[in-house]
């Protein structure tokens, strides 16, 4: 096969559909990967500030919306999905014959769900994955690893974000973000009662984005909090730099552990953690399917 | 005489008060007593509503299913008045409470984030249902930008829109410009829900009505968060005496304040030292009871943490916050 044939220097060939603040920070890190070729940007609207800066950036886009991924000339390998949890479901319905890996970034619940650090990125076998949430990837290594350690009666997580990269449609799915991000913590901790809940902060200047994990822990000691969640946090950091506990607390068998999330990004400001945090564990699972796809993938020759 | 529609969330925002522990006796009870006064509409839930019982705020002695089910018994006049933050509660919740028969469904956010309320209010809109939207933390923002998210509220659906003065902040010629810029700017009934962290909550809302406002909010002996919200029985007459009418009995009224003093709370609200901080600092009153174990547990001035929350502008919502600040204030301590 000739070099065009194979895709740029064997890398596998990645869409983006959704050019808000997840999609442009996807492409700028799509931009820095020495194994995923962002082969298409894809939005519906022809003047948004996405489309031109992945244009600027020198990718092809479009603006037809999911008709562009449907008519594209071959299959993408992977198509990250930053539109809404409504979207999604319908582009999973339409895509569902095409050998593509959907990588979700919406709160829609369909696909397989992974967190870094908890499931790691290895074991993909649907042909959908789901990020669940940027509460949900911020918060349950922590919870996860609490529920790991002690016995856990009750765990609840509140994130809470910047008015400013709110965007639409994460205001208008605010309900799957509830229900996705519960469904996920009960998943990974086992724990039977759970809650989630979102916050958008309007200060200004933004506040940084930060996830507290409530737990009720009879017989819980600070230091061993401490200690357990020091070490995932340290697990977490190897993929989002940005990501630190600010403060625990224990009084009685209530449990607070607060977490923040700075931004490590070309495009997002340093306050946007959430969209990093879910960002860089999306790559992750692109990057861990270009080596399945292609064992040379990272050494640029593709078998 | 201009007629006002008198809004009661004593068994909603008066949770604030007791760590959400009312009893199904207390809110049948008070609920029963508020229908004999011929209060118009009775709100009932966990102090930040629908779904929001948590660590976070604190979880309920009750759930939203006894809760609902209990106020709706006891109701026979009177409308039963549900609340709930989107980001806390969902649809489904919105479902359940209709289902209980649920009359007004009251929709807040934070009072420059209208939009997170676009879906709810649409889909409340669409069941025929008789959506409101409350902008709460309403010190935070200018009486231009209130107007425009009212309005904004408004085309989303809401047949009711308003302001919350979370924080007790206001004072009477803030809430005048606020209100009258809002009366301006739309066609449907204006709220205002007042706090009296700093002694103006029933001026505030006399002057609300004054400006326009239609649908004024009270709670018995103020029950409520930190100095708690503005006083019900003595509302309904002082608004009777400046012109408009209420349609509520005044005796009746009275035995249900002397209900909710005895049954509800272990003694009405004061405007204690953390409520005037809490005013000053333009902080939710709610936050009271975190602020005070976190603060006595750590060793810090509660006062301080209250204007650093305020400093951080920490809305409704964001207790979370507490243990940080507290953390922080007792590492510059030593």
């Amino acid at each position: 096969m000739t070099v065009s044939e194979l895709g740029l220097a064997g890398r596998i060939r990645v869409g983006v559909i959704g050019t808000g603040a997840i999609g442009q920070d996807l492409v700028s890190k799509l931009h820095r990967s020495p194994v995923l070729e962002c082969a298409l940007v894809i939005g519906r609207n022809a003047a948004s500030e996405g489309l031109a800066y992945a244009a600027r950036l020198g990718y092809p886009v479009s603006d037809g919306g999911i008709d562009a991924v449907l008519a594209a000339d071959r299959p993408f390998d992977v198509l990250f999905d930053a539109t809404s949890a409504a979207a999604h479901a319908e582009h999973w319905r339409l895509l569902a014959d095409v050998p593509t890996l959907l990588v979700d970034l919406t709160p829609s619940k369909i696909g397989q769900m992974v967190v870094p650090t908890v499931t790691g990125v290895g074991g993909v076998t649907g042909r959908d994955v789901s990020l669940i949430s940027c509460g949900g990837q911020a918060s349950i290594p922590v919870a996860h690893a609490l529920a790991e350690r002690f016995a856990v009666d009750y765990i609840e997580v509140v994130s809470t974000v910047a008015s400013t990269i709110a965007g639409r449609a994460t205001r208008l799915n605010l309900d799957e973000y509830v229900a996705t991000t519960q469904h996920a913590v009960t998943t990974f901790t086992d724990v039977a009662e759970t809650k989630a809940i979102l916050n958008i902060s309007p200060a200004v200047p933004p506040a940084t984005f930060r996830t507290a994990v409530h737990a009720v822990i009879p017989g819980a000691d600070v230091a061993g909090v401490r200690a357990v969640v020091d070490e995932v946090a340290a697990r977490v950091r190897a993929f989002a730099p940005g990501y630190r506990v600010t403060a625990c607390s224990v009084a009685g068998e209530r449990v607070v552990v607060s977490v923040e999330v700075t931004a490590t990004s070309d495009v997002l400001p340093p306050y946007a953690g959430n969209l990093d945090i879910i960002n860089s564990a999306a790559i992750l699972v692109a990057e861990q399917h270009a080596a399945r796809l292609s064992p040379a993938a990272g050494t640029g020759a593709r078998a | 005489m201009t007629p006002v529609v008198v809004h009661d969330p004593t068994l909603r925002d008066g949770q604030h008060a007791v760590r959400h522990q009312l009893g199904v006796a207390a809110l049948r009870g008070y609920a029963e007593a508020a229908d004999a006064a011929g209060v118009p509409v009775v709100e009932v839930g966990h102090g930040n509503g629908l779904g929001a019982s948590s660590m976070q705020v604190g979880r309920a002695a009750v759930s939203d299913d006894l809760m609902l089910s209990t106020v709706r018994e006891a109701l026979r006049r009177s409308k039963m008045g549900v609340f709930m933050l989107p980001g806390w509660g969902t649809s489904s919740d919105l479902r359940k409470a209709i289902a209980h028969g649920a009359d007004v469904i009251r929709i807040g956010v934070h009072c420059t984030e209208t939009s997170l309320a676009e879906r709810h209010l649409g889909w409340l809109a669409e069941q025929g249902a008789e959506g409101h939207c409350v902008l709460m933390m309403s010190h935070m923002a200018s009486a231009a930008e209130l107007a425009s998210h009212a309005a904004a509220a408004v085309g989303y659906g809401a047949r009711a829109v308003g302001l919350m003065d979370s924080a007790g902040f206001f004072l009477p010629q803030d809430v005048t410009s606020r209100i009258g810029a809002i009366v301006a700017a739309v066609d449907v009934p204006v709220i205002f829900h007042g706090h009296n962290n700093l002694g103006m909550a029933v001026a505030n809302s006399v002057a609300a009505a004054q400006a326009g406002a239609r649908i004024i909010d009270g709670c018995a002996r103020g029950f409520g968060a930190g100095a708690g919200n503005t006083q019900l029985e003595v509302l309904v007459p002082v608004l009777e005496r400046t012109g408009f009418s209420t349609g509520i009995d005044l005796y009746g009224l009275l035995d249900a304040a002397d209900f909710a003093e005895r049954e509800l709370m272990p003694a009405p609200p004061t405007t204690g030292t953390l409520s005037i901080v809490s005013g000053l600092a333009g902080v939710f009153s709610g936050f009271k009871h975190q602020v005070l174990d976190a603060s006595t547990r750590a060793g810090v001035d509660p006062r301080d943490v209250f204007f650093e929350l305020g400093r951080r502008q920490a809305i409704a919502g964001q207790e979370d916050l507490i243990v940080d600040v507290v953390a922080e204030l007792g590492r510059t301590a030593v």
